[in-house]
């Protein structure tokens, strides 16, 4: 029970985390059709911007402005990047974040070094919320939870009941319409990628103060909001946080389960044979949980490209 | 053609006279080089003229360094005869398999989906590889000894050399034949039009199938000769570092034609053995190399010499000689400001510097191009924008006058701007 419990409430809110940075993502992809390679590039930006910021002033100028920074960077590469390899096809724009990438890692090393910097949340948001079967849970981790739901609501109001949604979804579906309703379309598409990355900036930035803050932080996460784009469907919101808080409970789970193939062919008597064979049949599912959101992935990719809630395109 | 054949007989001359004058860093570096440039000739059988985008190659470069590593354990141990040689027949040969059963998974899809199957796929194996012991030998990874075999030890670098470059030489003429066959020329309408292939009665997944399965089998020859020469593997072979330095070295050199990968891979692994041993940094320059290359020559540094030797009788090389030359100056005087405020910032940003300061209570003056600079002193800042802000100004000059030499003597392709325009733009400068 109490492995259920906390597995679950962990699982959430890592859940909530990698909505937090897919979301911005699942709009960019879904508008442009551009993956953006960068975009844990961006969460990584946000971490550190808000690090140097919280140093020189306080946590929250830091939560505040990180994000609209690393905003302004975004629409910086829209702008002078994107739009210039915009002719040469997806592919181009997809190699362009590809090689942006390798930048954001070394400068980030460049100016804070290889090693993890010491961005920590303030005192006063340091304590424990409650006690679960006698360990204390961070109110922190609560927080992040409540700060991605927050997002999730505000998007979504934004998106399915303002005026400005209404003409972000009518520049993605069909742009050319809206340009001759005489909407300023790549005004919009800046717009959403400066968006898009500004989520991400406040995911670092609310992140990082919980979790390590280091050069790697990008690459770890990287391909996982992948995961959670594609498995939740191209451009859906929901989709992408019903992906999220799939991966979050499954590898929160994985991590304390020691069920293998073998001990599946012993529920019908094949154990012996099975633990005989060795090799991937053995292997406990808790050595393997980094692999199950992959293969998740793959399931979805190969049974239905469109992700759990995207429209057949 | 004949000056091509030319070309590149008298650059396999080199590479047979040059390296045992060499030291064996160097030997060591161009065995580096060979192996990047087939690993990313035959990626480019996939990316250039398949036109399928892969992000999870080290995939099948693994599994060709692996299956040497364990055949060459095998050996080692007297339970198979198998000379060192040919190890990477074996390697190719599960390379094949596996990139046919990948392929056929990941060429059910296409597009973006299709780069994203390929980056599930290398991301599954990454990540079981650590936890699979016997397969991969965990963490640590595997290792062995090669064995002598037809009268050579394989003790020295050398030897590891020659056998490296008569592979690869053997591997990319292979390659470069297959796009003369009819199936190359199928892999290239592939790229173009795949409604077409259908439509013209071909089965074009299948195609697809075995265009992956050849990329796989020579990757996996790649990932052999690298397994020979390092005599170990392990499961960081599969990581996304290795599928996207050889995306790297594609595009940086051109995908769009057969040598260009090849130009780019020796390049770039020669920069990095150069340039890694200067600085920490490489990696940095590499990228900002990469997304300039993306920016302003999408089709890379064999696209950009392919358009010169094509238009070579039509250019006005006379007139073109000035902003050629200013260009480079101006390349030149960003390249020097860009590496100055890089390395200024290596140095002075680095543990080392900040635990001196702390020590000695100032701030020493730092090395860069041969000269100390004072951190403080205004004209260590001044001097790369002194170089920046004109360098920028003059190179964007010289483009422009490039730009308009190129187009008025392009008559088939007069590019996007209308005469009218062009005049007007040469008359307002």
């Amino acid at each position: 029970m109490e492995f259920l419990i906390v597995s679950t409430l962990n699982g959430v809110i890592y859940g909530m985390l990698l909505f937090m940075v897919s979301a911005g993502l699942t709009l960019i992809f879904g508008m442009m059709g551009v993956l953006n390679f960068a975009h844990a590039s961006f969460y990584m930006l946000g971490a550190y911007f808000a690090y140097t910021l919280s140093g020189l002033f306080n946590f929250w100028v830091g939560l505040i402005v990180a994000p609209l920074l690393v905003a302004i960077i975004g629409m910086f590469i829209e702008r002078y990047m994107l739009r210039r390899v915009h002719a040469h096809g997806h592919a181009h724009e997809l190699l362009l974040t590809f090689g942006l990438v390798f930048i954001f890692e070394e400068l980030i090393k460049l100016f804070y070094g290889d090693f993890p910097v010491n961005y920590q949340r303030p005192d006063y948001l340091n304590f424990a919320i409650f006690n679960l079967f006698g360990t204390d849970y961070p109110f922190y981790r609560v927080f992040i939870g409540l700060v991605a739901l927050l997002m999730f609501i505000v998007l979504f109001v934004l998106l399915t009941r303002t005026r400005v949604g209404m003409v972000v979804r009518a520049a993605e579906r069909l742009p050319d319409t809206a340009r001759a309703l005489g909407h300023n379309v790549p005004m919009v598409f800046l717009g959403v990628f400066g968006a898009g990355a500004a989520l991400a900036g406040l995911s670092g930035a609310v992140a990082g103060a919980f979790f390590p803050t280091n050069p790697n932080m990008a690459l770890e996460l990287g391909v996982i909001v992948f995961v959670v784009v594609v498995v939740g469907g191209l451009g859906s919101l929901a989709g992408s946080l019903i992906a999220s808080l799939l991966i979050g409970v499954f590898s929160s789970f994985a991590v304390g389960l020691d069920w293998s193939l073998a001990s599946l062919f012993g529920l019908i008597g094949l154990g012996d044979w099975a633990n005989s064979l060795g090799g991937l049949v053995t292997m406990p599912l808790s050595s393997i949980s980094a692999t199950v959101p992959f293969l998740l992935m793959l399931i979805v990719l190969l049974v239905r490209p469109a992700g759990l809630m995207g429209s057949k395109n | 053609m004949r000056y091509a054949l030319i070309a590149i007989l008298a650059l396999l001359a080199l590479l047979i006279i040059a390296p045992p004058l060499l030291g064996t860093g160097w030997q060591y570096a161009l065995i580096n080089a060979l192996i990047a440039a087939l690993f990313a000739a035959a990626f480019n059988l996939l990316v250039g003229q398949g036109g399928m985008l892969s992000f999870g190659h080290a995939a099948y470069f693994g599994v060709g360094a692996f299956t040497v590593i364990h055949l060459m354990q095998s050996v080692e141990y007297g339970d198979i005869p198998f000379p060192t040689v040919l190890l990477p027949l074996a390697g190719a040969a599960v390379s094949l398999l596996c990139g046919a059963l990948a392929g056929f998974f990941a060429t059910m899809r296409s597009g973006v989906y299709f780069a994203l199957v390929t980056l599930a796929l290398a991301e599954l194996l990454h990540s079981l590889a650590p936890h699979w012991d016997e397969m991969f030998g965990g963490e640590a990874g595997l290792s062995s000894m090669r064995m002598p075999s037809l009268g050579f030890t394989f003790g020295s670098t050398l030897e590891v050399y020659y056998l490296t470059l008569s592979w690869v030489v053997i591997c990319i003429g292979l390659l470069y034949a297959y796009t003369r066959t009819p199936f190359g020329r199928l892999t290239l309408a592939l790229r173009d039009n795949e409604q077409r292939i259908r439509f013209m009665g071909f089965n074009a997944h299948g195609t697809k199938i075995v265009v992956f399965a050849i990329s796989a089998m020579f990757s996996g020859v790649a990932g052999s000769l690298m397994a020979i020469s390092n005599e170990t593997a392990n499961y960081s072979v599969f990581s996304t570092q290795v599928s996207a330095l050889v995306v790297l070295h594609t595009f940086v050199g051109g995908s769009t034609i057969f040598f260009g990968p090849i130009v780019g891979a020796c390049v770039l692994s020669l920069f990095t053995f150069v340039v890694s041993g200067v600085t920490h940094s490489w990696m940095l320059y590499q990228g900002i190399i990469f997304v300039l290359v993306m920016l302003f020559a999408p089709k890379g540094i064999g696209g950009v010499i392919q358009a010169h030797i094509e238009q070579r009788h039509a250019l006005p090389w006379k007139r073109l000689a000035a902003p050629y030359a200013l260009a480079t100056l101006a390349g030149l005087m960003v390249a020097c400001a860009t590496v100055f405020v890089v390395q200024s910032l290596e140095i002075v940003l680095s543990r080392e510097y900040a635990a001196a300061v702390a020590r000695t209570g100032e701030y020493a003056p730092y090395t860069v191009f041969a000269r100390e600079w004072q951190v403080f002193h205004p004209f260590t800042w001044l001097f790369p924008v002194l170089l920046l802000v004109p360098g920028l100004y003059l190179l964007r000059r010289a483009f422009a006058r490039i730009q308009t030499l190129w187009d008025k003597d392009d008559d088939n392709d007069n590019g996007d701007i209308p005469a009218a325009t062009q005049e007007l733009m040469e008359g307002g400068r």
